[in-house]
């Protein structure tokens, strides 16, 4: 089913590059001093770009420096509060920079000495460089649309799944915003798509998930290709 | 498409190889050179051995060179690689000239690939100064550091510092290594290389027939070390884990190794190792030419517990080798091997003999959960440590250093 209105869906990929910041911490305090110093891409590293990196889904916890203060510091109040941060509501970096320094603020107000404990192991504040180029592949057809998408690299996955919800205002990812061409055929699979956690899977185990969405959305309309 | 492109699709999927081909297109027409200090021998080697021609197969311009040396070159290399990674120790003025002298000469004889290449990656100090004598170089050099430099001796730091200054980047395994230097420093891991014959799969059969020609009855649990006779890697060590297991559970040891071109240090601690072994017969030390991949495969293959016990390591291919055999490994906690094992997920990390001993134990005794953390293992190299992701970072890197500065860009 092709239709000349149907906007193609064109299939892009980043390549999210760590780069070292020689900015370290080992204690909360250092850590707040970190976090006033870096740029905006270890922001988003520490939240998105981690899951490009050697990551398992072990950590509940949606960014490094809660992951962080969990694991090496053992604060664990301020691991839950650092955990809770939704990174997508916010509009730009500084907004996400100044939510987490509140948070690290009116815990080292408290002076007790997990303000001042030294970790276990160092937080090593990374930033990142981010490229991003088009595959010149693309869909045009409702029908092609879950073979396409099962067919992309985790680079690519990556790129409209989770970096897609980073860059939509509504927080919806690329597959998500293309289906919404469709809005009856796709609405009980723009759904699923939504309830999807993106931050407590690894990248395979997500890209897993979510082809298994599309194929059992395909079977179920019985136009499987 | 070739064969060689169709055997790698087949492991890491159509989608996978489709990205990096396309990704290589970008890089068409462009010169790149690799340069290190040994041919065979050590992990640098095996990684280029492996990128090299996986590199020409997607169209890359690629050339490998390698320096040319003498032993007091290599000793005073040794030295290096020794105190930057915190031994005390120091360079003294005769050894910074014939480092200087030999990459000066070395420098001479390369000058018409490296002066008018792209893109120049040269591996660890022995060929760092190379860069001293091309001032009117046309690419983009890059200093990729293997090992692990997190408390280097400071003095010889600043020499080393001094020469990679001047480089448009570097490369580090682990951000715990990066230093202060003038230029990006970017963390890629090291890989490798599945089609290999250290690392294809083997039959049963061809397992067995190398432990029985290399003299190792397989009648016993098999924990097995494979790694250079080098004081980092602990080799006494593993002999007291093995002396803390046998208390317990009969088992053998089988410590596996050759000597690199560039180690000299090597035959000393396999003396210091034969000591150790005292005559057990349940220990069985290998000194095996840097050829014997495919020994070095079955070995991995039929053992039951892989260590590498390491006191410091900048990233342990050997433990993505086990890993990728669907092995748990128990590691050293330092280095590369705290991004490689993740503990009761993929093996243990240990800081002793008898940590060692005690997550050997329970990995003997608990089968199913070594087979369940072994398959996750695998898994873990599939996704993260595999040569094709490593040359799609190091192409990526490339393209970028031609950018404007902005973090995030289109290209």
């Amino acid at each position: 089913m092709k239709s000349t209105n149907i906007k193609p869906f064109k299939f892009m990929e980043s390549a999210v590059l760590p780069l070292a910041t020689g900015i370290r911490a080992q204690n909360l305090r250092e850590l707040h001093a970190g976090i006033t110093q870096i740029p905006d891409s270890a922001i988003y590293f520490h939240f998105w770009g981690r899951m490009v990196r050697p990551h398992i889904s072990e950590s509940e916890f949606n960014n490094d420096f809660a992951s962080w203060v969990n694991s090496s510091l053992r604060d664990f109040m301020l691991a839950e509060a650092l955990g809770g941060i939704n990174p997508v509501k916010f509009q730009n970096f500084d907004n996400i920079r100044a939510v987490i320094l509140n948070i690290l603020e009116r815990r080292l107000e408290n002076e007790d000495f997990l303000s001042w404990k030294k970790s276990d192991r160092d937080f090593h504040f990374i930033a990142c460089k981010k490229l991003m180029f088009e595959t010149g592949r693309e869909a045009s057809a409702l029908d092609d649309f879950p073979s396409a998408v099962k067919n992309i690299s985790r680079e690519s996955f990556f790129y409209h799944f989770i970096d897609g919800r980073r860059r939509s205002p509504e927080c919806k990812d690329d597959f998500t915003i293309w289906l919404e061409q469709f809005p009856d055929k796709t609405a009980d699979l723009r759904k699923k798509l939504k309830n999807v956690d993106s931050y407590l899977f690894s990248l395979t185990e997500l890209q897993r998930q979510v082809f298994s969405i599309f194929d059992n959305w395909q079977n179920s309309k019985g136009g499987a290709r | 498409m070739s064969e060689m492109i169709n055997k790698y699709a087949e492991i890491i999927g159509q989608a996978a190889m489709d990205s990096l081909v396309h990704i290589a297109s970008r890089l068409q027409g462009k010169r790149i050179v690799h340069v290190n200090s040994t041919r065979a021998g050590g992990g640098v080697a095996e990684i280029l051995s492996s990128m090299v021609p996986l590199s020409e197969e997607l169209g890359l311009d690629v050339s490998w060179e390698v320096i040319e040396g003498d032993e007091s070159f290599f000793n005073c290399t040794k030295m290096l690689h020794n105190t930057l990674q915190g031994m005390p120790g120091t360079l003294s003025e005769r050894q910074m000239d014939i480092y200087a002298n030999t990459n000066a000469r070395n420098a001479e004889r390369l000058k018409d690939v490296l002066q008018d290449a792209d893109y120049v990656f040269i591996h660890d100090p022995q060929p760092a100064a190379l860069i001293n004598s091309f001032p009117q170089r046309k690419g983009k050099w890059v200093w990729r550091c293997h090992i692990d430099v997190s408390s280097p001796n400071k003095g010889v730091w600043q020499f080393i510092k001094k020469q990679v200054s001047g480089y448009d980047a570097s490369i580090f395994s682990l951000p715990d290594f990066a230093q202060k230097l003038p230029h990006p420093q970017f963390l890629i891991s090291p890989s490798i290389d599945p089609l290999t014959e250290k690392n294809i799969p083997l039959e049963r059969s061809e397992v067995e027939k190398t432990y029985e020609d290399l003299g190792v009855p397989m009648d016993k649990p098999i924990i097995l070390q494979v790694s250079r006779f080098d004081k980092f890697k602990d080799p006494l060590g593993v002999i007291e884990s093995y002396r803390i297991i046998k208390e317990h559970v009969d088992v053998r040891l089988v410590l596996a190794g050759g000597e690199a071109d560039d180690d000299p240090e090597a035959s000393e601690m396999l003396n210091k190792v034969r000591e150790a072994v005292n005559g057990d017969k349940d220990i069985t030390v290998l000194l095996l030419p840097s050829d014997s991949h495919r020994k070095i495969n079955a070995l991995q293959t039929g053992a039951d517990v892989v260590m590498q016990k390491s006191l410091k390591e900048g990233f342990g291919l050997t433990v993505t080798e086990a890993m990728w055999k669907g092995k748990p490994v128990i590691g050293g906690n330092v280095g590369g091997i705290r991004l490689q094992v993740i503990n009761r997920f993929n093996g243990f990390r240990v800081r002793t003999p008898e940590g060692a001993a005690i997550r050997a134990r329970y990995l003997i005794s608990h089968p199913w959960k070594m087979e369940k953390m072994g398959k996750n293992a695998r898994e873990y190299v599939l996704e993260n440590f595999l040569i094709t992701g490593h040359l799609r970072k190091y192409m990526t890197m490339l393209i970028s250093l031609d950018g404007n500065g902005e973090w995030e860009r289109w290209v």
